[in-house]
């Protein structure tokens, strides 16, 4: 049994990381923790829904219509809400101004689907697949291996295409970057972009492993993005992506070996704990402090 | 001469607020402003804490609910008398924050938030789950009235009174403290800590002070708002009403006590205006939070300011 629970806990880790990613990206550059990330994704993950289910259309077109709706939506939060607030001194303000924005997208999409739980449909038909004797659904395979793909190809495009390099040198330094021509204000609004847009895979992913959608998802989203970036090292991509799958092991481990009601608890308990005795995450690099 | 201005509008205000039930009848009224009496304590609490100090925390409620819960208990379970309790519900407050405090005080910025978030959640899961204690998601039901000497509060208007003396004790004091030496030094450390700490003041130790003082009047409003309720449930102590609280102490304009009680009036009001538009509520409220920040970033307060700058031709002062 623990194997099977070890692989679920590993599918769902990898579907936290999609979510984290983006979240840590934006934390990197401009250090401000997006409340509003998690609405986002519960967005463009009910759309991929209102595509699939009252349209009919096909799964694979509906996945890249919902995550471009998601990076936009993501991107034009930024330029509205976060750009204004950018060069505050006090930049908690800008932290309150996405909470605003929580708030709106939350309702606008209540008022859209209402608040109960909707059936999502599975994308894969079959249900099961016996691998040397582990009975797991499919999905949660596929869903390793899409994350894989897109931890990769991220990774990559950071390291070798020009604006990965840009983001890059936004995440080290805005005023140096925009000194040597980086258009910082694109830079970042790609950045949202992507965030949204991986964000929106891992909903549908957790939607149709699971079966379920609801608009409650957008803030424990949030909240998971929060810990799994923490855990692993706020602002980089391969922290939040360990981290994620840590969490997912251990709400996984825990709800089956524990409880299920004290789940959050202990993932939490354990948070902190990481954060006593490592303060800067997992593999957060350590910053030297100027005045 | 400046002085002696203020605390002339200080015993202004006081005298007016207690005048007020005999002008203002209703009970609907009665009730929003025993609300605002509650959000404002815990607003210039965690002015202090946020303002202040610069020490972010989204788990307010947290230490809210630990004053409610505290009296609830000891009022419902070991009957105890109401003013003891009070003062009982503020200390464990104090005490749950002290530790939480303490033990990140080595944790810096934004890491703390994430703390705070963790801890409003794990006090509402534990009290949400742990059903022998705190009666589970139905929360402690049947608080009875309390009871100072001869005097028994139970109607609007008697809570209004008590509501006031508390408001007045958290402003007074908490003036009193930010005006001192105390607060020049919370003020340091918002502004940069590690110039603060090389000016020779004990960060640590101040970031500290402050969180457990902010937890107090938390705790304080937490017991005043379980009599007032006569029921606490775990869903009154949300991180959504810990960003509720954050956002009023924005919208009032941060590190100013007075500019509070405006942002906390502004969301109050903006929530009972859009009740009958209840389906776009959060969407309105959120339209307002935005709008605000984006034109005036440092509050209600700014806006004040900037009429005044226009007028007398100063300069923007910053808070």
């Amino acid at each position: 049994m623990f194997t099977e629970v070890f692989i679920v806990g590993l599918s769902l880790g990898a579907i936290y990381a999609l979510i984290a990613i983006g979240y840590s990206m934006v934390y990197g550059i401009l250090k401000l923790m997006n409340f509003a990330h998690g609405d986002v994704y519960a967005f463009g993950s009910f759309i991929c829904y209102m595509l699939l289910v009252e349209y009919n259309l096909n799964p694979i077109l509906s996945i890249i219509i919902a995550m471009l709706v998601g990076g936009l939506l993501a991107s034009i939060v930024e330029i509205l809400a976060y750009r204004p607030l950018r060069g505050l001194e006090y930049r908690n303000i800008s932290m309150i101004s996405a909470l605003g924005v929580a708030y709106i997208i939350q309702n606008t999409s209540e008022n859209f689907w209402s608040r109960q739980v909707h059936f999502f449909p599975s994308i894969i038909s079959t249900p099961f697949i016996s691998i040397f004797g582990i009975q797991v659904p499919t999905t949660q395979y596929l869903t390793l291996g899409i994350v894989i793909l897109v931890v990769v190809g991220l990774n990559l495009f950071l390291k070798y295409h020009k604006v990965g390099k840009a983001i890059l040198c936004a995440s080290q330094d805005i005023p140096a970057s925009s000194l040597m021509g980086i258009p910082i204000n694109r830079t970042i609004s790609i950045v949202y972009l992507l965030g949204g847009m991986l964000g929106v895979i891992g909903g549908v992913l957790y939607a149709s492993s699971y079966n379920v959608l609801s608009i409650s998802m957008g803030f424990s989203g949030t909240i998971v993005a929060f810990e799994a970036s923490v855990f692993g090292g706020i602002g980089s991509i391969n922290g939040a992506l360990l981290g994620a799958l840590i969490l997912g092991l251990l709400h996984s481990l825990v709800g089956f070996y524990i409880s299920t009601a004290y789940r959050d608890v202990i993932t939490f308990a354990i948070l902190i704990i990481v954060l006593l005795v490592r303060p800067k995450g997992i593999l957060g690099r350590y910053v030297e402090e100027k005045v | 001469m400046k002085k002696n201005k203020n605390i002339i509008v200080i015993i202004l205000a006081v005298a007016l607020s207690f005048l007020l039930p005999s002008f203002v009848k209703n009970y609907y009224w009665l009730g929003i402003f025993n609300l605002l009496l509650i959000y404002s304590i815990l607003c210039l609490s965690l002015n202090l804490i946020f303002g202040f100090t610069g020490l972010l925390s989204v788990g307010h409620a947290a230490f809210y609910g630990i004053g409610a819960y505290t009296t609830a208990i000891l009022l419902t379970r070991c009957h105890f008398p109401f003013f003891p309790s009070l003062i009982l519900s503020g200390l464990i407050a104090v005490f749950f924050g002290f530790f939480l405090s303490m033990s990140t005080s080595r944790v810096r910025g934004d890491y703390f938030t994430v703390i705070t978030i963790v801890f409003g959640e794990i006090f509402r899961l534990i009290m949400q789950n742990w059903v022998n204690f705190s009666g589970g998601a139905m929360g402690v039901v049947g608080i009875p009235a309390p009871q100072f000497f001869s005097w028994r509060i139970i109607s609007e208007k008697d809570f209004y009174f008590l509501g006031l003396i508390l408001f007045w004790f958290t402003y007074i004091t908490l003036s009193l403290l930010v005006k001192s030496k105390f607060g020049r030094a919370f003020i340091a450390i918002r502004e940069d800590e590690l110039a603060a700490s090389t000016m020779g003041i004990n960060t640590v130790m101040y970031k500290i002070l402050s969180f457990s003082i902010g937890c107090f009047y938390a705790g304080l409003a937490g017991s005043y708002y379980a009599v007032y309720n006569t029921a606490i449930a775990p869903s009154s102590f949300t991180l959504d009403e810990s960003c509720l609280m954050i956002i009023m102490v924005v919208l009032g304009g941060i590190g100013n006590l007075s500019a509070t009680i405006p942002g906390v009036i502004v969301m109050l009001v903006a929530t009972e205006v859009f009740r009958p538009l209840y389906h776009y509520r959060l969407l309105l409220i959120g339209l307002i939070m935005v709008i605000v920040l984006v034109r005036y970033p440092y509050g209600i307060l700014g806006i004040f300011n900037k009429i005044a700058s226009m007028r007398k031709k100063y300069s923007y002062r910053k808070v």
